[in-house]
């Protein structure tokens, strides 16, 4: 029942995602990419950074304590937004979207079947493959 | 050819998001959503900012003469990274990849059919219907593991 409404929460977060992608499109093609890319990071940096502030108590001390690999987490959204705007006048929006999700599901099945990254081991089963035929099938079904 | 090209390079950074879920999901475990996700957008930030410096052209329109609507999208980053580094320990990384997709494609299939954000028409059509439902059931089975799992776990 909780993962239930983890899983909807989650999906919610991703219609989001869907709407700032709509926002950051015509906002880079006004002001640049690395810029929209930018005012994403810094505003909500700067959000956080008061919710840290003023919400509990910041655990600075433990959070430079975990290995370093752990922190960077940051590094990689960037990667994903220069990949995104080279790729996008080369091949168009449908296949890169279509190629970024084969990398993303493909990535998140490997990182659970295998627990890389600290991830939780969780073997790839019948209902994993299956579910990743039915991805594939929508991908194809809507491009 | 030039797909032969580029297509791994869509591959990596679909990969990279996945990872990043990942990591993320794990330091959250340890020092909390809030902190994880701090971290996140903060060292994201000062990346972008080098870059911007050194390697943006100029261009007329700056991000203080856009409208002010246009910058709303950090919002949605921000609950979206906030509910990622909360899901992923709890789900895994996986699962809540799926959730994100289906969301995204809901929204955008929404977006379309309705033209919301100045978007042209695209109304929703069987096939494009047909792809929600392969969707909901793909969310389902990995749902359905998770808790089989879990039953395996808790009588081993």
């Amino acid at each position: 029942m909780q993962q239930i409404a983890t899983l909807l929460f989650v999906l919610c977060a991703g219609m989001g995602l869907s709407v700032e992608a709509g926002l950051l499109g015509p906002l880079g093609e006004q002001v640049g990419h690395l810029s929209a890319t930018l005012s994403i990071f810094l505003v909500g940096g700067l959000l956080l950074t008061l919710a840290m502030i003023f919400i509990g108590r910041p655990p600075l001390t433990t959070l430079f304590q975990q290995p370093r690999w752990l922190l960077t987490g940051g590094l990689l959204g960037p990667i994903y937004v220069v990949v995104l705007t080279l790729t996008t006048p080369i091949v168009g929006v449908g296949m890169t979207m279509v190629g970024i999700l084969c990398g993303q599901i493909g990535a998140s099945l490997i990182i659970d079947h295998f627990g890389l990254l600290g991830s939780e081991r969780r073997a790839i089963d019948g209902y994993r493959l299956l579910a990743l035929v039915l991805i594939f099938l929508a991908l194809w079904l809507i491009y | 050819m030039i797909l032969t090209l580029v297509f791994p390079l869509l591959l990596l950074g679909g990969a990279v998001l996945a990872a990043q879920s990942s990591i993320n999901g794990r330091l959250g475990a340890k020092v909390g959503v809030l902190a994880s996700a701090w971290l996140t957008f903060v060292i994201g930030a000062v990346l972008t900012f080098l870059l911007v410096f050194f390697f943006e052209p100029a261009h007329s329109a700056t991000l203080f003469s856009v409208p002010k609507w246009q910058l709303t999208g950090a919002l949605f980053g921000v609950v979206y990274m906030l509910a990622i580094v909360f899901a992923v320990p709890r789900v895994g990384t996986a699962a809540a990849t799926v959730a994100v997709i289906s969301g995204q494609l809901i929204m955008s299939l929404l977006v379309d059919h309705f033209g919301w954000l100045d978007n042209d028409r695209l109304p929703l059509d069987p096939s494009r219907i047909a792809a929600i439902v392969l969707l909901a059931g793909a969310l389902f089975l990995i749902y359905q593991s998770n808790a089989r799992r879990e039953r395996q776990t808790a009588s081993a």
